[in-house]
């Protein structure tokens, strides 16, 4: 139920706060989020993201969430740049008002395109990094909530960026923002309570949506719905050659199997470089550690494939 | 916090007004929503205007959708009501208390304050949800996506902090000059549950006003049976300055 909102700022045209009086100078739309529109801007030769909401008390809940997670975050380090950078209201010239925030803006590609453009042996890595973001929250109290493939940018050299907070929710809590196809509750895997295994559940289902988006939806399409489970989910992972190496993995991520993300990320990092029992030396660079890893997979599951065969 | 979400395909025909009997509701202190489930666009321009004009005498909002949309509809409309009645006790408070007329009127630093203890109540304060599901001929092929809706809101309404319960009633009921039937009383848990809509006798007549009308009474009912009237709708003027 994604209600449209008609909302547009032109290229070049300048958006000023109402209470504190900054200017931005808009370049173009980034994208559309459940609850408003983000755009790319510039003040003092810096660009930003800035994003309109449709509803002030939904996106002020937008906002003091990020605001919650900032204060942790400087709590511990002093030195991290805030990621909420201003927050105010916009006044069109219609005199309409909309509330909009101000974050710091992240320059990236979608997950999806980024392995498509520079190669699916980034997938471990980018992994790993998106595990350990998670566990950060985590730590902080936080489940991510809305985490699916839209909603991860990937900047050069794998480092992940989360984009779109509106899911975020404290522990404990109702799940404020989630997408069906990687909520737990829908796979009939668990309750829809922020925590932990909430956001392993989704990572999970992301693995699949990128290796096989396809025979997802299928599922999703043919199953009734008493009977979406997490054995169903494992069957089509073990039908896929480059998600089986992983089936021990998200088989636990998808049944609690976990006690916390930062105990998932070391178990996923055991995994991925498990190649490296293969080889000598030390001096090899990581990209192809995961060449290994995958050639490796690949021999495995040609081997499963012979043996399921006969 | 009271809310009546009433499913249906097309118009009602029969009885007291159904835009009437959700006046009442909302006089009640029950919002009213309304999702028209429309798969092949049959529900025709005076069904949408009926579904339009329930949902604004409940005070509710209403959605024309598919029954590929139900549950996530359902879920978020059942959701956004919760923040809304309590943003207008807010509201009213505000007014009382500053003169001032919308929370979009205070600075960013106050309306933050006020979200946060919107976003509190909304998480922890009780809430009951009476599901009104119209079982004429034309809605029979969509009963299993309401059932699937039904189980989907059980689970979110776990999640919350607040005890949360719903029941489930259909129209025209099952027999003889009832208006509609109880299929479900004020339950947390579904799972027990086998089937929501046992063999429905399918009916020719909508009558979606008198239906209406005996979920307010059923509320009411269920107000009297329980002593403490406090716990069930007084958590505002309790909780907000």
């Amino acid at each position: 139920m994604t209600t449209s909102f008609k909302f547009s700022l032109n290229r070049g045209s300048v958006a000023t706060g109402k209470w504190k009086g900054k200017q931005y100078r808009v370049e173009r739309l980034l994208g559309e989020g459940a609850n408003g529109k983000v755009f790319l801007v510039e003040r003092h030769k810096a660009w930003y993201a800035l994003k309109v909401g449709a509803d002030a008390v939904d996106l002020q809940s937008e906002i003091n969430v990020l605001q919650s997670l900032d204060l942790q975050k400087r709590s511990k380090r002093p030195e991290t740049e805030p990621f909420l950078v201003d927050v105010d209201d916009l006044v069109m010239p219609d005199g309409r008002e909309y509330p909009f925030y101000v974050m710091r803006y992240v320059r990236g590609v979608t997950l999806a395109e980024f392995l498509a453009k520079e190669g699916s042996e980034w997938f471990p890595l980018v992994g790993y990094n998106l595990l350990r973001m998670l566990s950060d929250l985590h730590d902080a109290g936080w489940a991510f909530g809305d985490l699916k493939v839209e909603n991860i940018l990937v900047a050069e050299y794998g480092r992940v960026e989360l984009v779109d907070y509106g899911g975020l929710t404290g522990f404990g809590k109702s799940v404020r923002q989630f997408t069906e196809i990687y909520d737990r509750g829908y796979w009939n895997a668990g309750s829809r309570t922020a925590d932990a295994g909430y956001d392993l559940f989704s990572f999970a289902l992301l693995c699949i949506q990128l290796h096989d988006s396809k025979h997802l939806q299928l599922l999703t399409r043919q199953l009734l719905p008493q009977n979406r489970s997490p054995e169903e989910l494992l069957k089509l992972i073990q039908q896929q050659p480059t998600l089986r190496p992983f089936t021990g993995w998200l088989n636990q991520a998808m049944t609690g199997g976990f006690a916390n993300a930062r105990e998932a990320a070391a178990s996923w990092q055991r995994l991925v470089s498990r190649s490296d029992t293969l080889k000598s030396g030390q001096a090899v660079p990581a990209w192809l550690k995961w060449m290994f890893m995958l050639s490796a997979g690949a021999a495995a599951s040609a081997v499963l494939y012979l043996w399921i065969e006969w | 916090m009271k809310q009546i979400l009433l499913v249906t395909d097309g118009c009602s025909n029969v009885g007291v007004s159904p835009v009437v009997a959700s006046a009442h509701a909302y006089a009640e202190g029950i919002t009213v929503n309304v999702v028209g489930v429309v798969d092949r666009g049959e529900v025709g321009d005076f069904g949408a205007t009926e579904i339009e004009e329930i949902a604004r005498a409940g005070g509710g909002m209403s959605r024309l959708v598919n029954t590929k949309q139900l549950s996530q509809t359902v879920q978020m409309m059942t959701r956004k009501t919760v923040v809304q009645t309590i943003q207008q006790a807010v509201q009213k408070e505000l007014r009382q208390v500053f003169g001032q007329t919308s929370i979009e009127s205070l600075p960013p630093e106050k309306r933050g304050e006020v979200v946060r203890v919107i976003d509190e109540l909304g998480e922890t304060s009780k809430l009951r949800v009476a599901l009104l599901i119209d079982a004429s001929a034309s809605m029979k092929p969509k009963l299993s996506a309401v059932e699937e809706a039904i189980r989907d809101l059980m689970l979110s309404l776990q999640a919350r902090q607040g005890a949360s319960e719903l029941s489930v009633f259909h129209f025209p009921g099952s027999s003889y000059g009832d208006d509609c039937t109880l299929d479900l009383d004020w339950t947390n848990n579904l799972s027990g549950v086998q089937a929501i809509f046992p063999k429905l006798q399918m009916r020719g007549t909508t009558p979606t006003g008198p239906a209406i009308m005996q979920v307010i009474d059923f509320y009411r009912q269920g107000d009297y049976g329980r002593k403490s009237r406090d716990e069930t709708d007084g958590m505002m003027s309790d909780y907000v300055v």
